[in-house]
């Protein structure tokens, strides 16, 4: 683990002192490219105040669209009408771009919190619901036809079966949502807000403040790679038979 | 030898002559497929029958039939009592890879008790159960930790656990290697020979001839599909009996020209 880590801060390591001297030498404008010190001294209690915005704007979106994608793919699976009269357009929706909707979510829910946290469960939603509907049916033949011999009911085979044989596409689906989940929250903050890494990202461009653009730009990575080790820890703890499944 | 034979408890010389599970004109049909035509058969308490006969014949197709889990479309499948049991075990061991090799075994237990969970009782009995298939000191181990063997062992000791009356193989282990094979094959026999379960009656379908041969009382061989029986061959070599029995070798050259015969 400490090995492997090893090769790439080294290099990371190498390239921010390559970038400070490079400013220093070339005397770049800060307004262009601010030096690694001047962006390490934008580091502050107000950033980690609008971090902390985001990532429980994201962190909520996550967990609502989890519940959420997992119980309508719960439906889906058990009411087939259900699922092929919904699925097509749900695939349809899960292909309007955030960004267009956004605008909407603000007038619809104000610049608050809501706006961000939809924007995000919409974003989160859809991948999780692909995977669980995938991962819910994905359990051999052979392990229902044993079930039936046993005289599972179908919640039973629906317990002890079908939800562990899905766990791993759902958090295949949970570690690509997480990450998503900081974008929507951003983009809604894009659109209207008055606090978090997204408004901070707009404000400090408009003033030309780049070093604080800079570091809310590395917060808002920080907020999406914090997500997706989280869960990639959980899945390793929880998953330790397979080597991972669905997409 | 005699002695042996005579201290036999079961067998097809003192077997008591009811069935205790009989098919009665069983049809099978998928769609306009015909697997299984007008069958009829009786099993007696305590056998312990095999099923040969080519692929894809319709062999599985009847022990599902047997099991409950395909319907018969015609004809009936009576069982000599309303309580009688039967335990399906497949090819592959269907362990499930997130439960220990005991609460694989316990599966069966908790499923039946419904909502209740299972007792101290009931993880006892699935000790048992280990043991009886030598895997005692392996109840803590996960599938994935397991031989082919070992866990075709725990599919072995979950379908003993319900106590079937009759015991329902579908080359069980067909995916093993040889000798493997041959170890769970005699296993599989002390245990249906021991009185340490319910379980009287074995029905198996499997592939080989000399292993039908070695194992069972009766072989039916059946035709190609839809499955009909070409023959009924009563085995009757006194057990324990050796591998390389001679007179089952004559069976085995029996039921092979049967099976030339292509009927
Ligand atoms: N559920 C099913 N639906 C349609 N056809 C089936 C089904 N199960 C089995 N069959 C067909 O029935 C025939 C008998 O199958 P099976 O009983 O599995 O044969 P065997 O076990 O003797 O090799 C095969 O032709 C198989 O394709
Ligand atoms: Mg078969």
């Amino acid at each position: 683990m400490i090995a492997r880590a090893a090769p790439p801060l080294a290099f990371g390591a190498l390239a921010i002192v390559v970038w400070q001297a490079a400013v220093m030498i070339g005397k770049v404008p800060e307004y262009l490219l601010p030096s690694p010190t001047a962006i390490l001294a934008t580091f502050d209690l107000s950033l980690l105040k609008q971090f902390g915005v985001t990532f429980l704007e994201a962190l909520a979106g996550f967990l609502i669209a989890s519940v959420l994608a997992f119980a309508v793919a719960t439906l889906f699976v058990r009411f087939h009408l259900l699922e092929e009269g919904l699925f097509p357009i749900a695939i349809a929706v899960k292909t309007t771009p955030i960004v267009a909707i956004a605008p909407l979510l603000v007038i619809w829910l104000g610049t608050g919190w809501w706006s961000k946290i939809v924007a995000a469960v919409l974003i989160c939603f859809f991948p999780v619901l692909v995977n669980v509907v995938k991962g819910l049916k994905a359990a051999d033949v052979e392990y229902l036809e044993l079930f039936k011999t046993l005289g599972a009911s179908r919640s039973q085979e629906f317990r002890k079966l079908r939800v562990p044989y899905c766990l791993p596409y759902l958090f295949s689906a949970l570690k690509i949502s997480s990450s998503l989940a900081v974008v929507g929250a951003i983009v809604g903050e894009f659109v209207g807000a008055t606090k978090g890494l997204g408004y901070l990202i707009i404000i400090s461009s408009a003033h030309l403040e780049t070093a604080t653009l800079f570091s809310a730009i590395i917060a808002a990575a920080f907020a999406g790679i914090a997500m997706f080790y989280a869960i990639g820890f959980a899945e390793r703890r929880l998953i330790f038979w397979s080597s991972g499944g669905g997409e | 030898m005699n002695a042996i034979v005579l201290s036999e408890t079961r067998g097809p010389a003192i077997m008591p002559p009811d069935p205790i599970l009989s098919l009665e004109d069983l049809s099978v049909v998928f769609g306009d497929l015909v697997a299984i035509k007008a069958l009829s058969l009786a099993v007696r308490r305590g056998e312990f029958v095999s099923l040969l006969g080519p692929s894809g014949c319709g062999k599985s197709t009847l022990l599902k039939a047997i099991a409950g889990l395909v319907p018969p479309t015609g004809g009936k499948i009576v069982r000599a009592f309303a309580s009688m049991s039967a335990s399906f075990m497949f090819q592959k061991p269907l362990l499930l890879p997130w439960r220990t090799a005991l609460d694989n075994v316990l599966l069966p237990v908790e499923i039946e008790r419904g909502g209740n969970a299972v007792d101290s009782s009931d993880r006892r009995n699935a000790e048992r159960m280990l043991n009886l298939v030598q895997l005692g000191e392996f109840a803590g181990a996960y599938p994935h930790q397991l031989s082919g063997g070992m866990q075709q062992r725990v599919a072995l000791a979950r379908a003993l656990i319900s106590n079937p009356d009759v015991l329902l193989l579908d080359e069980p282990f067909g995916a093993l290697d040889e000798l493997t094979r041959e170890v769970l094959n005699e296993e599989l026999i002390r245990i249906w020979r021991s009185m340490e379960t319910r379980l009287s009656t074995v029905i198996m379908v499997t592939h080989s001839i000399p292993e039908a041969a070695a194992m069972s009382d009766r072989v039916i061989v059946f035709s190609q599909r839809p499955a009909r029986i070409v023959e009924d061959v009563p085995v009757d070599v006194p057990r324990p009996r050796e591998p390389g029995d001679v007179r089952s070798a004559a069976f085995v050259r029996r039921i092979r020209a049967l099976i030339r015969s292509g009927r």
